[in-house]
């Protein structure tokens, strides 16, 4: 898939957004906000909203629990091909620092929130730390072009993964809205984390096609192994 | 209690394989929505509250619930309500116990009025709540082997172990512990293994190994298929059931630091020698 068209995939929900009537979303650049949210359970709870229902209580479960496991996956992805991938091109450290230190806020953002919602990890959470490691040394090894062909497939399902879970969320908040229930801060909350996080493993993706990811050794089929990977990984991240 | 219904849970098993429904767990705790409707109606709070004062002299029995049951003001037919019997009492007691834990924590704290109960350690707070679970049994100790006998007929178990699982839950979360990678299950599991056998220990107890009661919700769809004599298979099958827990138990947490310790200094000294790897 183009990085054009991945786009176009992914501004999707966004002019649903907008068009959609009697909602009214906050601002994207609301980190401010949603830290302050973050800080003071406290303060929501002076206005308790009606119980979510059990399949969103089970989707939150399972969607918080499935990024945590992506994102340790991708912080274990980047430690793991950094010191191969910049001693022989010294020029990319900043860049694998950037992205590293992006999945490092990215994989803090969703333990803070299992932790605070109560939410179990995956139980096969070392299978994923074995898994992610041995995925970024091994295209690390391959070479530059192989590496960046890994966060190019990588991004592109978890993009996906991503733009799914904020049509969902959507989904939810509307229909709360038509129960007259109102949405709580606590959703708006991670349905802006999810999207704010979906746009940087976007940029990524941009990253790994400007240092010719498409130039790598038997590419298609490289991306489509790791796009297969990560499909059942998630698949199964959900569940366990 | 009469003893025949915990002597014949494999009579019990074949005849009627009624497992209690299990409760889903309770995933993702909200802090603006409303949380979980109370685990008991108004009816039953007050008919179980009743009988539970009833169990010292009497015993987690049908006769507690229906002493309970008058006491409450309900007519003696109320004790329909409890299709499981001694059960629900005795679930009674499990649910409202734990449900205790949290006063009990913020009562400590309150009390502590230099606050240093409130900055110790995640390890104290756990040990405090233990403790303060376990003494919550103190003025029903003598009939606790009753109530673990009871737990521990096949139609109960299931519901027993994953209250066990909620009490562990409900400890580490209260004491503050933010552990969400893979310690979050060894830290639950370990805590429900110390918590039961305790518990035993304290009771003077000779019913069921805490290990045995793990495994038994595995046992049960074993020898629900079991064809051979005296279920033979399935004393074979619990046998290495718990020889798995004590290898597991014992090994996992130390061959995982073996493989990142060995793995770690294998690279490095390859890399020392101007390996690219
Ligand atoms: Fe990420
Ligand atoms: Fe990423």
């Amino acid at each position: 898939m183009s990085v054009t068209m991945l786009r176009r995939r992914a501004s999707r929900p966004l002019v649903q957004e907008l068009l959609a009537p009697g909602i009214s979303w906050p601002q994207r650049s609301c980190r401010r906000a949603s830290s302050t949210a973050d800080a003071q359970p406290d303060a929501a709870a002076r206005s308790p909203k009606a119980p979510l229902r059990r399949e969103d209580r089970d989707f939150l479960d399972s969607a918080l629990r499935v990024n945590q496991a992506g994102e340790l996956a991708a912080t274990l992805i980047y430690k793991a091909q950094t010191p191969l991938l910049i001693r022989a091109h010294p020029h990319l450290s900043s860049l694998m620092r950037h992205m590293y230190d992006q999945e490092a806020g990215h994989f803090s953002t969703f333990n803070a929130l299992l932790a605070k919602h109560r939410v179990r990890p995956s139980a096969l959470y070392p299978v994923w730390q074995l898994a992610a490691t041995f995925l970024g040394w091994s295209t690390a090894m391959m070479g530059r072009e192989a590496a960046m062909a890994c966060t190019e497939a990588v991004e592109t399902e978890i993009g996906e993964h991503y733009n799914g879970q904020v049509r969902q969320l959507l989904e939810m908040t509307r229909e709360m809205e038509a129960r007259g229930e109102g949405v709580s801060e606590e959703i708006r909350h991670l349905m802006d984390t999810v999207r704010r996080i979906r746009d940087e493993e976007l940029e990524h993706l941009d990253h790994a096609v400007e240092n010719d990811a498409k130039k790598a050794n038997g590419h298609e089929i490289l991306t489509s192994v790791i796009r297969g990977g990560c499909k059942t990984a998630i698949w199964i991240s959900e569940r366990v | 209690m009469p003893i025949t219904r915990v002597c014949t849970p494999r009579l019990r098993l074949l005849t009627s394989v009624r497992y209690c429904p299990i409760s889903r767990g309770r995933p993702y705790h909200s802090y603006e929505h409303e949380s979980d409707p109370p685990p008991f109606n108004a009816t039953e709070e007050a008919v179980l509250a009743a009988a539970l004062r009833q169990v010292p002299e009497h015993g987690f029995t049908d006769a507690s619930l229906s002493l309970g049951a008058r006491e409450a003001g309900y007519l003696d037919i109320t004790v329909n309500l409890f299709p499981r019997g001694s059960f629900d009492l005795v679930n009674y007691h499990l649910v409202t116990r734990r449900l205790a834990l949290k006063k009990a924590l913020d009562a400590q704290a309150a009390k502590d009025d230099g606050g240093s109960f409130k900055g110790q350690g995640v390890g104290t707070k756990v040990k405090f709540l233990t403790l303060e679970r376990l003494m919550a049994n103190r003025p029903i100790i003598h009939r606790w082997q009753e109530a673990l006998a009871i737990m521990a007929q096949p139609s109960c178990i299931s519901t027993s172990i994953a209250e066990l699982a909620r009490l562990s839950d409900e400890i580490w979360i209260l004491a503050g512990d933010a552990g969400v990678d893979s310690s979050w299950y060894t830290k639950r599991a370990s805590l429900s293994v110390i918590y039961s056998s305790t518990g035993e220990n304290l009771a003077h107890c000779t019913a069921p190994k805490p290990e045995a009661m793990l495994m038994s919700g595995l046992l049960e769809l074993f020898m629900t298929q079991d064809q051979s004599t005296d279920f033979a298979d399935t004393q074979k099958f619990l046998d290495r059931r718990l020889e798995d827990v004590r290898i597991v138990g014992s090994g996992i947490s130390n061959l995982k630091g073996y493989l990142d310790f060995t793995a770690h200094s294998f690279i490095n000294v390859l890399r020392s020698k101007g390996v690219r790897i």
